[in-house]
This record gives C-alpha cells, structure tokens and sequence, in this order.
C-alpha cells in the first residue's frame, strides 16, 4: 500500500534546487510550491518574528514585480495564494489554471533571486505594522490566543530553536532594520537551500525546463549557517506548570509533552496516540470525561501533536471545564485518562478507529493538487525524499497497540508534563446577555 | 543578469470543464452524483429544506441543539456505539444550518461511503433524542455560545443583524441563537423540529468516483422512512435602505483592535444583477489587491485583513466590510474604508481592476473546485438555488463577458455608503468620543 499513488520526479539543478514534479491531469490546475529550509528556529535572540516578517515582504515586489504586482498576477489570472512560516521553514505557494504555470515560476523565480533590490523601508514599515495587527488579531485579542506561545517557553529551554514563538515579540518586531532583512534574504532564500514542487496539469519535461530556465542562473549561496541544534536529552525530567488569569469564559488546561522528532517511528506512534486520546467522539478523551463523567464541555476537548521535524515535537492535550466543575477535577480527569494509556492497553477496536480517522484525514490533505505539492515539498527538504511520503500512511497504519503504550510510557509521564492553565478573570466583562 | 525580466504569456488554456452529473429518482428523493474519477474520499451531503429560518421565535438555537444532538445515540444504539461505529470508518458527521438548509455531510474513502451514509441517515432520520441528553446538549450548547461569544465578532455581527433586519424578526436574531434564546428551547422544540423538517427526503448529493459508487444504495440509505412533498419556496423579502448612517457601539473592555463589521441590506440570490455585484464586491474588497486591502493593510497598516462582500441567501442578501484594525486608530480607518466605499458607488470600478476579478472568480471555479467537498457544496447552490447543471460553465462565461458598465451600475445601485450600519466592538472608553467627534453618524451603544 502506498500513501502517495501518483507519479514522482524529481531533479536538481546545478545551483542546488532540488525540483519535484508529480502530474496529474484530472483538473486543469497546477500548483506551484516552495519550502525554503528557514524557520523561526534560525531566528538569534532579539529578531524574534523575522522569519514571518520577512515571508510578508516578499509579496511586496521584486526586481521586475512592482510593489502590488505579485499579488495582483496571481489573482488576476484565476490563481489563489498564500504562505505560511513556522518554527521549521517557509512555504509559498499558488495553485493556477494550468496555462499559467510559466507565470508563477517566474515570479517565484524573481522573489528568489531579487527580492534585495526592491526592499524599501516604507514597505517594511507598512508590513511590520500588519504583522503587528496579526499578532492583536490571532493571539492578543482572542482568549486563550496566546496559548502557544506560552507553551513553547514552558516545553523548550531558552536558547532552544524552539523557545520562541514564530509571530515573535513586539520589542523585536519594533526594532527589525531594513539592513537585517536584506541579511536574511541573501543568507537564506538560496537555490541551494530549497524546494520547488510543481503538482497538477503539467509533465516533468516542461516544469524541468521551465525551472532552468528561470531558476537556473541564481546563484547558490556557500556555507548556509544552520540553525542552533534542537538536540534535547529527552523527555524534560521535572513538570513545569503556569496559571492564567484573564479575560477568559471558561477554565481551561493545555497539558503538553516533548515527545519525538515528527517523522520518527517514536512520533508515528505519538500520532496514532493522539486520534486514540483525543481525536473525535469515539476517543477516550470524549468518551470518559465530556460523555462520561461530564466535566468538560464537549467543543473543547481533544489532543494533537504539532508536526515539527527538527527536535523533539509536542504533544497537547486540551480540555475546557463545564460549568461548575472545578479545575482540579478536570485536571486529576485529564490526567487519569492520559495515565490510562498505560494501564489499560490501548484495544483493537481503539487502534482501527483512529487508523480509519487518520487515513481519512491523509487522504483530505493529498486530495487538491496544492495539499500534494505541500507533502512532497516537506518530506524533500526535511527528510531528501520527495518519494517518503508515500510512506507516511503505511507507517501509521503499522502502529501496534504495543508501540502506544511504549509511547505513553516515554513521553507522557507526570514529571515531563507542561501544565497551562487559563481561570477567568474575578469578574466576567460581558458578552453573557443577548 | 540571472533573472528573466519579461513576464511570460501565458499557455493555452485548458478547457473548462465542471464534474459529469447523474441524477438518480429513489425512495421518494433525489440523488445527484458528480464524477471525480481516481479520487480516494468521497463526500455525500443530505441537503434538507429545514434552516434557521423554520425555527420558532424566541427559540432560536432549536435547530443547531438538533442538529448537536443527532450523534447522541439512535433507536438502534448509543452514542458511544454510534461514535465508535462511524469513525471506524473514518468519517465524522458534520451537520451545519445555514438560513436555507439543514446540511448533513459526511466524507469517507470511496469503499466506506456507503456506510457512512447509512449511519449518517441513521441518526438523521431515527435519533433517539432523549430527554435527558437534549437537555444536557442544549445547556451544553448555551455555555458554548458563552465561548464562542467572548471573541471579538460574534457580538458586532450580532447586533449588526439585528440593526438590519430588525431584532424581532427571525433574520435580525443570530443564525445560532444567542445563549438566551438557547437556553429557552425545550425537548419538545427539537423533537417537534426534528419530526416537521428531517423526516422528509431531502436531496442527496454525492461527489466521488461515481464508477464505484452506487447512487441508487446511496439513495435509499439516506431516504428510508421518509416521506411528504417538497416545500413551497416563499418570496424573498422587501427591503428600504435607511437615509442615514448610524454607529453601534458594543463595548469590549481592553481590546487591542476595534472589530469593524458595517453593512446594509442588498438583494437576495437570484437578483439578475448578481454577477455585477460580485465582481464590483471583488474590486472593494474581495480580491487581495482590492481598494479596501490595499489602502487600509497595505498603504496603511491599520489592519492584518480587511473584506467586503455581498453574502446572499434565498429570501434575503446584505452588503458588509469586516476587520479588525488597531484601536488607536479605528476613526481613521472607518474613515478611509467609508472613502473606498462611496468612490466605488460614485466613480464605479476601473477596467484594470475588472480584469483582475473577472479571471480571478473564473480561474477560482477550477481553482478552488478540486475535492469532493468543494463539489459537494457547488452542487448544493445549484439545489437550493435552483440552478441548472450547466451553471458553473456558464457563470464562468459570465464573469469573463461582464461588461465594465454593468459592473459600475452594479456598485452604483447596490453600495449605499450614506445607509451603512456600522458596529464597532471595541475599547469603547478609549474611542467612544473620538467617534463621537467624527460625525460618520449617530452612536448609539449596542445593548447586546
């Protein structure tokens, strides 16, 4: 069995892009896709945020894409866009009627290599105060937004890549110099230091082609620092815990682990872990304590682990208490349950159920040209083999019951355990009546 | 130099084509299938003509309680059973309410659908509905709404609704309910709600590789035990728009962003000009490089998004602008998006700006229309809105033939800058008397 059923090139130019096709021709759309391996992980003390900041710049024009063009290109020919940064790398990416295909190389191509030329500070003045409204808009302004960003500066060490949050911090947000990201781009957005997938209504043949064509005479960049090493000892060996008291409706509780680098069999396993805990009606999470004992609500309750490649990934755990009930109680619920994958091994029935859920949910990702342009890019530049993920699947559904418990026993212990918790603030503000 | 500096052309372009249908009579309902060949999921939705808009005065939530209490056990098993028997094979129930419909989807892999559906029906058609458990999920679901209601949005589009469609009126109260209205509905409300509206067959629609999937077992599975005819469709609703502006102030305590939601009443679905409105909407604020986008995030930076957009239903349609911007300077930027606002009704679009959302909203047919799910929710307009199988190629037809006078007329007849209802959901003690000051209109404290 395969995860990944349609047909895979790949390439690498002589500057070091490495160049994934995998055609289809089902619709007439193509998706073009690039990972850059930077991340908020490479970011020094200080220059918090920049990574994202930077990924907002280079939709404001290069060196023959003025200002507003990129975007208006690509909408403007039918395509959808967007790019995303998180502690690992960078991805951009727009999915195109498939004549245009020429059209996003080459802006891809111009970002790539020319970004530095048209880099004005009155654009980055501009894009620092729209991350800043990202920040009030996703993590300020939003009870429980800043969850995340808590639990990384209680889950990793300082100094570790993954200490600080991707949006960064308003003091370092304020002070990035134009000088600085100029810095970033000519160190990091280099041919050798990426991945262009290219996924739909187009032949290896042409995008290999195209891709030497407009991305052949970049330059590569020597010695691309890595980021500080995420390597961790394992587990954390004593429980770290946080209250919060805010603006929030209800209590609530993020339990939260170091487990395994995603990708490991060890996170494979953490995976089928977490549809079993927490993943829909039928896990134990729902089951015993929002319908059985009925402590927490029923919205709010589930676990997921966080896909990151480049040290230990977390696992969450999150549960809302109902009305009345008071945090302990669903504290010493959540941690029972949690214990309970221990001591009652996990059944047969368990297994399948989120097996079926994560296959579903495997086959959800791959099913639009831009969601397999996504996948091969990733397991390109995390693991050198576009061709890996079609082992991803298969590798979850191997999980034993044994290898859950295995996992449980390694990671989810009491002492490795980050304990956030949000009670509401003395008195509730408002938004109780009609 | 490295770089290539001219933009290429672009290819030829690849035939437009939207997913073969088949229509299948059985059972007393209908089923339409749409063909994705060499798709592993597949989706089925059962589309019932039982929407918000069907609940009772006072009680609204009635709908969205049923529709929370459908996977809490059928006649045939419990919910623990259900849960375990449904997700085994991979797929979840996801039921929504919009104002038209009462939706119940469910995706799988091609091979499980059959089944999916079956339980999928199971708890549609035959839910236990005890008494106990419909009284929990309906406190469940007011402290919910509690959850959902402490975010900045819920609150400002609440009581922009009710500014617009008048807070008596079942389309002026939230399509939800509020945690009032919930927490007054009854057992025999969402008994009554379930046996008037759920039993009757409805439309099965199904996106998937139909050379697998057998549309017929797929019917009477979802249609067993149904029965009665389809409903009447009743009349879209009349409408003035108010002479002059007015601003709701709905007071959020130590908010970092002042939440923007103006609007005003516009026409329903099936208005003829409904093409023009939505390129002209996509010139304001749909597109990234709108007027709107442009001038408030990206001259600005007052804002990490902002949108405008006609939303339309089957009985009624509104114009809205929705951000969030910076406290500090939410005057300015209702200014400014006011000025976006009137220089489109006044001035009309230009034709570069319509060339940009004529392709965008053609390419985004094929674009966005990729997984079962999309194709399930495209074949769901055509149903409710009455729509022929051949609408998506010939709305893309429209959209690339929209001539720049009718998109100008649409914006000249459907904008009403000076009509707005704008809600504010900020910090109003830091900017209640600057807005007060402005004079963009009378501001009123929203008691919501």
């Amino acid at each position: 069995m395969t995860g990944y059923p349609w047909p895979i090139e790949t390439t690498r130019l002589d500057n070091g892009l490495r160049v994934v096709v995998s055609e289809d021709r089902t619709a007439p759309v193509v998706c073009v896709n690039l990972w850059y391996d930077v991340g908020s992980r490479h970011e020094p003390v200080g220059q918090t945020g920049f990574a994202h900041l930077f990924e907002h710049l280079m939709f404001e024009g290069s060196q023959h894409v003025a200002k507003t063009e990129h975007m208006r290109l690509v909408q403007g020919n039918g395509g959808s866009l967007n790019a995303t940064t998180n502690p690992d790398r960078t991805n951009y990416f727009e999915t195109m009627p498939a004549e245009h295909l020429e059209l996003a190389l080459w802006l891809e191509a111009d970002r790539m290599g020319g970004l530095v030329p048209a880099l004005t500070q009155e654009t980055l003045d501009n894009q620092r105060e729209v991350v800043k409204n990202e920040r009030r808009q996703r993590y300020e302004n939003v009870p429980y937004g800043d969850a995340w960003l808590r639990l990384l500066a209680l889950l990793y060490p300082e100094g570790h890549p993954y200490h600080h949050a991707t949006i960064g911090s308003m003091e370092d947000l304020n002070a990035a110099g134009l000088d600085t990201f100029k810095a970033f781009h000519q160190q990091y957005y280099a041919p050798n230091n990426a991945v262009l997938t290219v996924a739909g209504d187009a032949s290896p043949e042409t995008v290999f082609a195209l891709a030497e064509k407009y991305f052949g005479l970049l330059e590569p960049v020597p010695s691309i620092p890595p980021a500080p090493h995420g390597h961790l000892p394992g587990p954390a060996t004593s429980p770290v815990r946080e209250t919060v008291t805010a603006a929030v409706p209800a209590p609530r509780i993020y339990l939260s682990h170091r487990t395994h680098p995603f990708g490991s069999a060890g996170y494979d396993a953490i995976t089928v872990l977490a549809a079993v805990l927490g993943n829909g009606r039928g896990s134990r999470l729902y089951q015993r304590l929002a319908d059985g004992a009925r402590i927490a609500q029923p919205d709010y309750i589930g676990s997921y682990g966080v896909d990151l490649a480049h040290a230990p990934a977390p696992l969450i755990i999150t549960a809302t208490a109902k009305d009345g009930v008071p945090i302990e109680t669903l504290e010493q619920g959540l941690s029972d349950v949690i214990g309970s994958l221990v001591t009652e091994p996990v059944t047969e029935e368990e297994l399948s159920r989120a097996k079926a859920l994560l296959t579903t949910a495997w086959w959800r990702q791959v099913s639009t040209v831009g969601g397999r342009a996504d996948t091969l890019s990733r397991y390109a530049t995390q693991f050198g083999d576009a061709g890996a993920a079609a082992y991803r699947l298969p590798q979850w559904l191997a999980v034993t019951a044994d290898d859950v418990t295995d996992a449980a026993k390694y990671a989810l212990k009491p002492e490795s355990r980050v304990t956030l918790t949000y009670l509401p603030a003395e008195e509730p503000e408002n938004g109780e009546n009609a | 130099m490295t770089l290539i500096a001219t933009r290429p052309d672009s290819g030829e372009p690849r035939p437009y084509t939207f997913p073969d249908l088949q229509r299948v009579t059985v059972g007393g309902g209908t089923v339409i299938g749409a063909h994705l060949p060499g798709q592993a999921l597949a989706t089925a939705m059962l589309l019932l003509d039982a929407g918000a808009a069907r609940e009772t005065a006072g009680r609204e939530g009635t709908a969205t309680v049923l529709a929370k209490s459908l996977e809490e056990g059928t006649q045939k098993r419990d919910s623990a059973a259900y849960a375990i028997a449904l997700e085994s094979l991979g797929a979840e129930l996801s039921p929504a309410l919009d104002w038209d419909n009462f939706r119940v989807g469910v995706s799988a892999p091609v091979p499980q659908l059959l089944d999916a559906v079956r339980l999928a029906a199971e708890a549609v058609r035959t839910p236990r509905l005890d008494p106990a458990d419909v009284t929990r999920v309906r406190d469940d679901e007011v402290t919910a709404l509690r959850m959902d209601w402490a975010q900045p949005g819920p609150r400002a589009d609440a009581a922009l609704r009710a500014d617009l469609f008048g807070a008596g009126e079942r389309f002026g109260r939230p399509m939800h309910g509020d945690p009032t209205s919930v927490a007054a509905v009854t057992v025999d409300d969402v008994a009554a709600f379930h046996q008037a509206w759920l039993r009757r067959p409805g439309v099965l629609l199904v996106a998937g590789d139909l050379s697998t999937l057998d549309l017929k077992a797929l019917g009477e599975a979802a249609f067993a035990g149904t029965g009665g005819e389809p409903l009447a469709a009743e009349p879209p609703l009349t409408f003035t728009t108010r002479p002059e502006r007015r601003i709701l102030l709905v007071d959020r305590p130590g908010s970092v962003q002042s939440t923007l939601r103006l609007g005003h009443r516009s026409p329903e679905r099936a208005t003829p000009d409904y093409v023009s409105m939505t390129l002209a909407a996509t010139v304001l604020g749909g597109a990234f490089t709108s007027r709107l986008n442009h001038l408030i995030r990206e001259v600005k930076g007052y804002t990490y998004g902002i949108r405008g957009s006609y939303a339309m239903s089957r009985r009624f349609g509104r114009f809205e602008v929705a951000a969030g911007v910076q406290t500090a300077v939410t005057v300015p930027a209702i200014v400014d998006t006011l000025g976006e606002i009137a220089r489109t009704q006044e001035d009309g679009v230009t034709e570069d700006e319509l060339a940009v959302a004529r392709s965008w909203r053609a390419g985004q047919l094929s674009v966005e229309m990729q997984t079962p799910g999309s194709i399930v929710g495209a074949l769901s307009t055509l149903v409710v809105h009455g729509l022929p199988d051949d609408y998506y190629p010939s709305l893309r037809t429209q959209y690339l033939e929209a001539t720049l006078a009718d998109v100008s007329a649409a914006s000249a007849r459907h904008l009403h800058p000076h009509g707005l209802t704008l809600v504010v959901e900020g910090d109003a003690a830091v900017i209640r008397d600057e807005l007060v000051a402005a004079q963009i209109g009378e501001v009123v404290d929203a008691e919501i």
